[in-house]
């Protein structure tokens, strides 16, 4: 698989520059892995930027600071933006830096399919946002419900044609990542590395992965039905045809990926929190299962975004009831969470701040999930306010806080330097702040009737709420520049970390922080599920 | 210690109070639930919301007050020095507990939510009267048994040509949808239906008071979204009649003509 082994410059490991040429031509994993992320950090904040324009529009009645037509593609650039080209690729640079090096390995499985995937990305990205100069963007949401996207109401622009293409793109890129995941998982495990000893962020990778395999596809089949409606005159999903049909396929990705934007979130929280109380994973096997039950659950619960179409009662049924079981695995892992922390000595680093920042607002999406699983409440609900303080409870308190705590846990492995502490408290308490501030109270706007994605509203009720929502939503964006900050001034200037600041208990801190190209010198012996925290019991390595 | 414990009871005392505020009253003009229904499914819904919230508000409470205690009492800097905390690797038969309890509660949630499902959502069949109710880019026609049509279309303030029913009426409204997705929605009255192409759906209303109420349309449906506006008036039937027969000279034709657009 590796090609011949270059010889080392100094460079590569512990400085902030590297030569173009090598990040241009690598199939190093963790410099793949940096990439993703460093792209994923940039959607972050172009999507943001996207965010606070809208919320200046919101921010009071009747206002224009933009048209309807250049809103309606501002939220979607901000959803596509945020989902396909942040949370999604961020994570996969997260997983693509810490699988192999997890399980012991020296690279992926496939190095020059990882280097493909990973280009694949900015390809994707730069398509859609060429929409821009062909006219106008996609205009119909993130979900692009057809006929809005079709020729027959959608021909100003080729917008549409070009996000439907860069999610083509996207989706053949995830489609490898995921395989190349598998495979490596399966087949370059260390000696000793049983499946019943992966870390559970490697579990959870696993789980993304089969999810993302299976419903990719459906979302690329769903592309191109609606370009071969737009481009060659088929009848898929236009006014004539079909547009629930749309929906189905459409939702069969839409709704798993929530849970790709989300499980590899709760496999880092599950290697955070037993670092700092300081005991093992309560309920291993069960962390395990529930990561499947929700896979399996995941793919049976679509059709719960499209209780307002009209199907029949009994299928409306039956997708109420896959929809609130989920709420079962996923509260084995709450739990399993709190029992870790429970009699342990608990260490509040900024990783750990994030982690309970996690669980305290990723609890009040799980609980409001099930209201709107409730068909009938659901029909007051959807397409509301509501929703949309639903979802950023899922994908801001949930996926975005564990990301923050992967990046501080992680950022000493990647760099060699501490994350500045400080600064990291700051970013912490503002953007948990900043994020309640913004999400909490606009429940309320939705059971007052605010529907999503109106470019404005000239109901004076609604104005003081909208008000302090868009006040947070800039405390959020200071947060995220006290991060940018942060990153860039440890990354050039941090204290230097050392080997396993955390007293950590997985491989990829039983080498050196940065790690080698190869990542082990020797790979260490793997007899449980903490191997890192054996060695130091056993004294193989140093306290 | 004392002082730790302290601290923790004023402020789970205070998430107690402040979640009680939220689902008994509205806070500052904010409302914690839909407005008061006026139709007996608006009223199903409504109550089965308020259903919900009681797991929904132990278990967000329980949950928070255990997150909390880790917090004040598990804190490295509350412990003994030197503490080093039991290597417990998991439990099973506490595992299944809280396994079987969140089960027994969701199944219980789905149950209540099915029943309520079944006794709205079915198609009717005992309505008093039928309308059509037609969404297009961007306003709402509302087409009535003898051929009348009220045409509202939309604009941003809201000063839309209103809905007309009768009170005491079992009114059923069949959507039909014209070119995109619509989604009418009037929260005092009931949840949302889509108005798809090619897709016959329905709702069912029945006010018993006298007036008006406002909604708009829940489904991005272009760049005039926000101007669909909807609002719906309810009068006696003789005041309805008086009404109908107006519209009846305004257009004497009585035809179910299209709307311009």
């Amino acid at each position: 698989m590796a090609t011949t082994v270059l010889p080392r410059p100094k460079a590569y490991d512990d400085t902030f520059f590297k030569p173009i040429s090598l990040w241009l031509t690598t199939t190093d994993h963790k410099l793949i892995g940096i990439m993703y992320m460093v792209t994923g950090i940039l959607s972050f904040v172009i999507g943001g930027v996207f965010a606070l324009i809208v919320r200046l529009q919101l921010s009071q009645p009747n206002l224009k600071v933009v048209d309807p037509e250049t809103y309606n593609q501002l939220i979607s650039a901000h959803g596509v933006t945020m989902i396909f080209f942040f949370v999604t690729i961020f994570l996969t640079g997260i997983a693509n830096y810490m699988v192999p090096i997890m399980i012991g390995a020296r690279d992926m499985a496939f190095p020059r399919v990882n280097l493909l995937g990973f280009w694949l990305v900015p390809v994707s990205i730069l398509l859609y946002y060429s929409g821009f100069f062909t006219g106008g963007a996609l205009n119909a949401g993130w979900t692009g419900y057809a006929p809005l996207t079709e020729k027959a109401y959608n021909s100003h622009s080729l917008g549409v044609d070009f996000w439907a293409l860069s999610i083509i793109v996207w989706a053949i890129s995830g489609i490898m990542a995921s395989t190349n995941f598998l495979t490596t998982i399966v087949a370059l495990r260390a000696p000793g590395m049983k499946f019943s000893r992966l870390p559970l962020f490697v579990w959870a990778q696993i789980s993304t992965s089969i999810l993302l395999l299976v419903v990719g596809a459906p979302l690329a089949a769903a592309m191109i039905l609606l370009e071969f409606d737009r481009q060659l005159g088929t009848q898929f999903f236009t006014t004539a045809g079909r547009p629930v049909l749309y929906q189905h396929l459409f939702w069969f990705f839409g709704h798993p990926e929530v849970y790709i934007m989300i499980l590899p979130g709760f496999g880092m929280i599950s290697e955070v929190i037993p670092v700092f109380a300081r005991k093992p994973i309560f309920g291993y096997m069960s962390m395990v299962a529930a990561l499947f039950g929700i896979v399996f659950l995941s793919m049976t619960v679509w059709a719960h975004h499209m209780f307002t179409v009209g199907m029949n009662t009994y299928v409306e049924g039956f997708f109420m009831l896959m929809t609130m079981l989920i709420a079962v695995p996923t509260g084995i892992k709450f739990f399993n969470w709190i029992a870790t922390t429970w009699w342990g000595s608990v260490e509040f680093t900024v990783p750990m701040k994030f982690a309970f920042g996690f669980l305290a607002t990723f609890l009040i999406g799980g609980l409001t999930g099930i209201y709107l699983a409730s068909v009938p409440v659901d029909t007051q609900l959807h397409q509301s306010y509501y929703v949309v303080a639903h979802l950023h409870y899922v994908l801001f308190g949930g996926s975005v806080f564990t990301i923050m705590a992967g990046i501080y846990y992680w950022f000493p492995n990647i760099t060699g330097r501490m994350l500045g502490r400080t600064l990291g408290e700051w970013n912490f308490w503002t953007l948990f702040i900043g994020f309640n501030g913004t999400f909490l109270i606009m429940h309320t706007l939705g059971l007052e009737g605010m529907p999503r994605r109106i470019a404005t509203y000239a109901n004076e009720a609604w104005a003081a709420t909208n008000a302090i929502i868009t006040i947070s939503s800039f405390l959020i964006a200071f947060s995220v520049l006290l991060l940018l900050i942060n990153i860039v001034r440890s990354w050039s200037s941090g204290e230097i970390a050392g080997n396993d600041p955390w007293r950590a208990n997985t491989l990829e801190w039983a080498t050196t922080s940065p790690p080698p190209p190869y990542n082990f010198e020797r790979v260490p012996p793997v007899r449980s599920f903490m191997p890192l925290r054996d060695l130091r019991e056993s004294g193989e390595v140093a306290e | 210690m004392t002082t730790r414990v302290f601290r923790a009871l004023i402020t789970f005392g205070g998430l107690v109070a402040l979640a009680v505020a939220l689902s008994s009253c509205d806070v500052g003009g904010l409302h914690p639930i839909f407005p008061n229904p006026v139709s007996p499914n608006g009223q199903d819904i409504y109550n089965t919301y308020l259903g919900i919230s009681v797991p929904a508000i132990i278990i967000f409470l329980g949950v928070e007050a255990a997150l909390l205690w880790v917090v004040l009492r598990y804190r490295r800097s509350t412990q003994p020095v030197g503490y080093v905390p039991p290597q417990v690797h998991g439990n099973t038969p506490l595992e299944i507990v809280w396994t079987i309890i969140p089960l027994i509660i969701v199944l219980a949630i789905a149950g209540y939510s099915f029943v309520e499902l079944q006794k709205d959502f079915q198609p009717i069949s005992n309505q008093q009267m039928t309308v059509i109710v037609s969404g297009h880019q961007f306003g709402w026609n509302y087409e009535y048994e003898n051929g009348v049509v009220v045409h509202q279309e939309g604009t941003l303030a809201g000063d839309v040509t209103p809905f007309v029913v009768p009170t005491h009426t079992l009114v059923k409204l069949d959507f039909r949808g014209t070119d995109v997705i619509h989604s009418w929605w009037v929260p005092a009255i009931s949840g949302k239906t889509d108005a798809v192409p090619g897709y016959d759906n329905f709702s069912w209303l029945k006010i018993d008071q006298v007036g008006t109420w406002r909604g708009e349309c829940a489904e991005l449906c272009g760049v005039g979204h926000s101007t669909m506006q909807i609002i719906v008036q309810s009068m006696d039937q003789s005041d309805f009649n008086r009404w109908m027969a107006q519209q009846k000279t305004a257009s004497p034709s009585a035809s179910p003509s299209a709307s311009p657009g």
